[in-house]
C-alpha cells in the first residue's frame, strides 16, 4: 500500500491534544497565516486590475456577513462542503486517498431523490426522510466500498479508482435524470421535487440553512472526539501515518482502511442527501462539484475536524461574498474559486516548508 | 591539510557543535569518534556543505575556503560516502559516475569515464565492470562504486560514514587495504565509526567528540579501547556479560523445510529448518540481503511461506496475522519505518500495541492519564532520555528511539523475541544497553532470535549461531566451532551469486 505522503502533499497531523502550550497552536496558526497571505495576494492582484482593495474587501465582507440572512446563506453554503470535507479527512487520516467524494455525494443525492419521488415509503413523512437519508449514506458508502474492493482484490490504487468512479457516478446520474427519475411533467432533464413533508426544517428564514448543517457541525465535533480520544480514532491515525508499524503493532490495517472508506463514503453520501432534502429538492444533470471542493476544504483544514469546519465556513463565505462582489462591483464571481485555490495552495506550501524544517531539525 | 576552526552550530533545540577545531592531514586516516548526537555527522555535514555553520571557518592548505554546498566541497576535492548509498540502481556504474560529477549524460563521452573509472579503481586493487547496472551489484561492490565516485572529484579528502556496517569481515579488510593505498597517494581519509577494533586497525589519528566538543585529539598510539570508550561516553562502560548457557526449554519456534518467495523467481529463503527454544538466544549471522528479511517476515506472519511448516508458540501461522502480539517482542530492522510512528509522542509510541488493553482503554475510549503513568514508568526503567514524554518521538536521538522500542517490546515478558540488527546506528552505551536487555529477556525465559549483521556483537551473546547465505540457513556449530568458521560460512557463496538472489542493497 502506498505511503500517502508520496502521492499527495498530505501529512497526517499529530493529535493536537498531545502538545501543550504554544506548540498546540502552531498548526492552526501556520494555516491562518497562509490564508491571510493568500487573501493579501489576491487583493494586490485586484488592485493591479483596477479595483480598490478596500472596496473589494468591504463589499465582499458585507456580502458574506452583512446581515442575518447573509450569514445564514454563508453557513448554508458551508454545509455540503463540511460534509464532503469531513469525508475526505476521515479517509486521508487512515491513509486512504479517497478523491471520490464527488461520486459518493452524487449517489447520496440520487438516493434521496429516488426515495422522495420514485418510491413510496410507507409511514409518516419524517420516517420517510430518515429512510431516505440512510439510503443516501449507504449509497455513498457502497460507492466508496467498491473503490476499496478494487484496491484490495485487484490492486487498483484508490486515488485512481475513486476519481474514475466519479465519472461513472456523474453519467449514471445523468442517465437517471434523463430516464426513470425524470419529472414526467417537463421535458427538461431534471427530476420532480421531493414532497414537502420530506424536506428538512429551515433554521433561519430567508435562507435554506437547514437542520443538516447543524448535524454536520455536530459531526465535526464528534469526529474530533473520535480521532483524539478513542481506540478506533487512534488506530486510524497510526494506520495512516505508518502502516508498517501499525501492522507490526497488531492493528488490523486493511480493516481500518475499509472502515475509514465506508465511513468517508457514508458521510459524503449523507451530505448529498442533506443537500437535496434541505436546499435543492430536485436534481438536474449538472453538479455543483461539492465533492471535489471537499478535498480542498479538508486540506485547508489540515485534516482536523474543527479545522475542516473552519475551512468550510470560509469557503461558504467566499461563495456568498463573491456573488455580492459580482452584483455590486462587476467582479466575476469566479474570483471566489480563485481565492479558494490560492488559500489551499498557500496552506500546502506553508505546511511543506514548515514540516521540512522540522524534519531537518529532527535529523 | 584541511582545518575546521572554531565551528559552532545550533539547532532550534540544542547546541550540536561548540567551538570545534579539527585538522585532517593529507596521507593519513583520521578516526572521528563519538556517541550518537556527539556532533560527528553535523561536523561532516558542515565540511561537505550540507549544513552551514553558525560560527567558525574552514581552511584548506592555509587558505580560507567557503563551502556552502556539496558542489563547493567537491570543487575542493572533498568526497563523502554516506551510510545510505546514493547510487541510481537502474543506471550503469559509468553513468552513475558521470551523474555524480554533474556532467550530464550525453555531454561526457562514456569511454572517457570508463578510463577514469579504471584509473581510480585499479590502484586500489579493484576491478569494477563499468557497464553493469548498480542495482545488480552486491553491497560491498556498491560501496566501491561510491568510493570511486567520491574520489572522482579530486581525492583531496574522503569522508566515510560508518563504511563497514554493510560489509563482511573480509570485505572490511579489503576496504582497509584500499584506504591504505589512498593515503599513500596523499588523500586524507576521515573514518567515522563506532567499532573501536576497526579504528585501531586503520586510523593514524583520532578525534573524539562528546556533546559537541572535542574531548580528545591526537595519534592513535597510546590510546586503549577502554580509554577511547571512556572519552566518548564520559564514564567507564561495563561490557555485556552473558550468563552461562542453561538447558534450553520448550520449543517456541519450529520451522521445517521453510521456503519463502523473494522478489524475483528465485526463493529468498530455501528449505530452512530450525528451531528456537525458550531460554536461548539463537543468532542468525550473514551479510545483509541473503534472505534474512524474508525469513523474519514469514516468522512474523507478514508473508505466507511458499512451502514448509512454521509453528510459532504452538500455533501454525496464517498470512497477514501477527502471532499473539501480546507475547511477542519485535525489534525490527528499521525502527523509523517499522517500529515507531515518528510524528506521535514518546508516550503514544511506548503504548503502541498495548493501547487497546485495560486499563489503557476502557470500552473503546483511551485513558491518557494511565498512558502517561505507564510511559513514565517505562521511560525510567529503560533509561529513555527525553525532555518531555509528550514530544514527538522523531525528536529523540537514535539510541533513545531504540530504547523506546526495546522498552515497549520487552517489558511485558515476551515468550518470543525477534530482533533484527537491533544496534544499528547506535553508540557504544546504547548498544551495550540493548544487548544486555536481550540477555535479560533470555534469563526471563524468552526464546530470542537475533538476526544481526555485526558478527562480533552477535557472537557476544548468542547461544547458537545459524548462518544465512544466499537463502540457505546452516548451523555454524558455534560455539564449538570458532569465529573464523562462522565468518567463512558467511561467504560460502561468492558475491556475484548472492547479488542474484534478488535483494538489492538497502541501507
Amino acid at each position: 500500500m502506498a505511503d500517502p505522503g508520496s502521492v499527495l502533499p498530505v501529512t497526517v497531523p499529530a493529535p493536537s491534544a498531545e502538545q501543550r502550550g504554544p506548540a498546540r497552536w502552531r498548526d492552526p496558526a501556520v494555516a491562518l497565516l497562509a490564508v491571510a497571505v493568500a487573501v493579501v495576494l489576491l487583493l494586490i492582484g485586484l488592485a493591479i486590475a483596477g479595483y480598490a482593495p478596500t472596496d473589494v474587501a468591504s463589499t465582499w465582507l458585507s456580502g458574506a456577513l452583512g446581515s442575518g440572512v447573509r450569514r445564514a446563506l454563508s453557513l448554508q453554503e458551508a454545509g455540503p462542503l463540511l460534509m464532503t470535507g469531513l469525508a475526505v479527512a476521515i479517509a486521508f487520516r487512515a491513509g486512504a486517498l479517497n478523491i471520490g467524494g464527488e461520486g459518493q455525494f452524487l449517489l447520496g443525492s440520487v438516493a434521496m431523490i429516488a426515495c422522495g419521488t420514485a418510491f413510496r415509503i410507507p409511514g409518516p413523512a419524517w420516517f420517510a426522510t430518515i429512510v431516505a437519508l440512510t439510503a443516501g449514506a449507504l449509497a455513498g458508502a457502497a460507492w466508496a466500498g467498491l473503490a476499496w474492493a478494487l484496491e484490495r482484490w485487484r490492486g487498483v490504487p484508490l486515488v485512481l479508482s475513486t476519481i474514475l468512479l466519479n465519472f461513472i457516478a456523474v453519467y449514471a446520474v445523468s442517465l437517471l435524470v434523463h430516464g426513470v427519475l425524470q419529472d414526467p411533467l417537463t421535458v427538461a432533464p431534471q427530476t420532480a421535487e421531493i414532497p414537502e413533508g420530506m424536506r428538512l426544517p429551515v433554521l433561519a428564514t430567508g435562507s435554506k440553512l437547514h437542520l443538516g448543517v447543524a448535524f454536520a457541525a455536530a459531526l465535526a465535533v464528534a469526529l474530533w472526539l473520535v480521532f483524539e480520544r478513542t481506540v478506533f480514532g487512534f488506530e486510524l491515525g497510526v494506520v495512516g501515518m505508518n502502516p508498517s508499524a501499525a501492522r507490526l503493532a497488531g492493528m488490523p490495517v486493511a480493516r481500518r482502511r475499509f472502515e475509514a472508506m465506508l465511513l468517508s463514503g457514508g458521510v459524503a453520501g449523507l451530505g448529498g442527501a442533506f443537500q437535496q432534502a434541505g436546499v435543492t429538492y430536485y436534481m438536474s444533470d449538472s453538479s455543483a462539484s461539492y465533492g471535489y471542493a471537499g478535498v480542498a476544504v479538508a486540506l485547508l483544514g489540515r485534516l482536523h475536524p474543527l479545522g475542516v469546519a473552519a475551512a468550510a465556513v470560509f469557503f461558504g463565505m467566499l461563495d456568498t461574498g463573491s456573488r455580492n462582489l459580482e452584483r455590486v462591483m462587476d467582479v466575476p464571481h469566479d474570483l471566489g474559486d480563485v481565492a479558494k485555490g490560492l488559500a489551499v495552495l498557500a496552506v500546502l506550501v506553508a505546511a511543506a516548508v514548515f514540516f521540512r524544517q522540522a524534519r531537518v531539525e529532527a535529523s | 591539510m584541511i582545518r575546521l576552526e572554531g565551528i559552532g552550530k545550533s539547532f532550534a533545540s540544542a547546541r550540536a557543535l561548540d567551538d570545534v577545531t579539527v585538522e585532517f592531514a593529507a596521507s593519513s586516516v583520521h578516526g572521528l569518534l563519538g556517541e550518537n548526537g556527539a556532533g560527528k555527522s553535523t561536523l561532516m555535514n558542515v565540511l561537505f556543505g550540507l549544513l552551514r555553520a553558525d560560527t567558525g571557518s574552514i581552511v584548506i592548505d592555509g587558505k580560507p575556503a567557503r563551502i556552502a554546498s556539496p558542489a563547493d566541497a567537491r570543487a575542493h576535492g572533498i568526497g563523502m560516502v554516506h551510510q545510505h548509498f546514493t547510487l541510481v540502481p537502474t543506471l550503469s556504474v559509468v553513468d552513475n559516475l558521470a551523474l555524480a560529477a554533474q556532467a550530464g549524460l550525453g555531454q561526457v563521452p562514456r569511454p572517457a569515464w570508463r578510463a577514469r573509472l579504471r584509473a581510480l579503481a585499479e590502484p586500489l586493487g579493484w576491478r569494477i565492470d563499468p557497464d553493469v547496472r548498480c542495482g545488480e551489484l552486491a553491497v560491498g561492490e556498491q560501496q566501491r562504486v561510491e568510493i570511486v565516485k567520491a574520489l572522482a572529484v579530486g581525492g583531496r579528502a574522503l569522508i566515510l560514514d560508518e563504511p563497514t556496517a554493510v560489509l563482511t569481515p573480509s570485505e572490511a579488510l579489503e576496504l582497509f587495504s584500499a584506504l591504505r593505498g589512498l593515503t599513500a597517494r596523499g588523500t586524507a581519509v576521515v573514518f567515522i565509526s563506532h567499532k573501536l577494533a576497526e579504528v585501531e586497525a586503520i586510523c593514524d589519528r583520532v578525534t573524539i567528540l562528546r556533546r559537541g566538543r572535542v574531548v580528545h585529539a591526537g595519534p592513535l598510539a597510546g590510546l586503549t579501547r577502554e580509554r577511547m570508550t571512556e572519552l566518548m561516553v564520559g564514564a567507564p562502560v561495563e561490557t555485556v556479560r552473558k550468563p552461562p548457557t542453561r538447558l534450553a526449554g520448550e520449543m517456541v519456534v519450529e520451522a521445517r523445510a521453510l521456503t519463502v518467495a523473494g522478489r524475483g523467481v528465485e526463493a529468498a529463503v530455501g528449505d530452512a529448518t530450525f528451531m528456537v527454544r525458550a531460554g536461548e538466544i539463537v543468532g542468525v549471522a550473514g551479510v545483509e540481503g541473503n534472505g534474512q528479511r524474508e525469513l523474519v517476515r514469514a516468522l512474523l506472519g507478514l508473508e505466507r511461506p511458499r512451502t514448509g511448516e512454521l509453528m510459532v508458540a504452538g500455533a501454525a501461522l496464517h498470512r497477514g496475522e501477527v502471532p499473539d502480539r501480546a507475547r511477542l517482542g519485535i525489534i525490527p530492522d528499521d525502527r523509523r519505518h517499522e517500529a515507531l510512528v515518528l510524528p506521535l509522542s514518546v508516550t503514544r509510541n511506548l503504548l503502541l500495541g498495548e493501547h487497546r488493553r485495560k486499563p489503557f482503554a476502557i470500552a473503546g475510549w483511551l485513558r491518557f492519564s494511565r498512558w502517561r503513568a505507564r510511559a513514565a514508568e517505562l521511560a525510567g526503567a529503560y533509561d529513555v532520555r527525553a525532555a518531555s514524554l509528550g514530544q514527538p518521538v522523531s525528536s529523540l536521538s537514535g539510541g533513545n528511539q531504540q530504547k523506546v522500542v526495546v522498552a515497549r517490546e520487552l517489558h511485558g515478558g515476551p515468550r518470543l523475541v525477534v530482533a533484527v540488527n537491533p544496534t544499528r546506528g547506535l553508540d557504544i552505551g546504547a548498544t551495550a544497553f540493548v544487548m544486555s536487555r536481550l540477555v535479560q529477556a533470555r534469563e526471563l525465559g524468552a526464546a530470542v532470535l537475533l538476526v544481526h549483521s555485526d558478527l562480533d556483537e552477535l557472537l557476544g551473546i548468542a547461544d547458537r549461531v545459524l548462518v544465512m547465505c544466499a537463502g540457505r540457513l546452516v548451523d555454524s556449530g558455534w560455539p564449538v566451532a570458532g569465529r573464523d568458521a562462522v565468518a567463512r560460512l558467511m561467504m560460502s557463496v561468492d558475491a556475484s551469486t548472492h547479488a542474484a538472489t534478488g535483494e538489492p542493497a538497502h541501507g
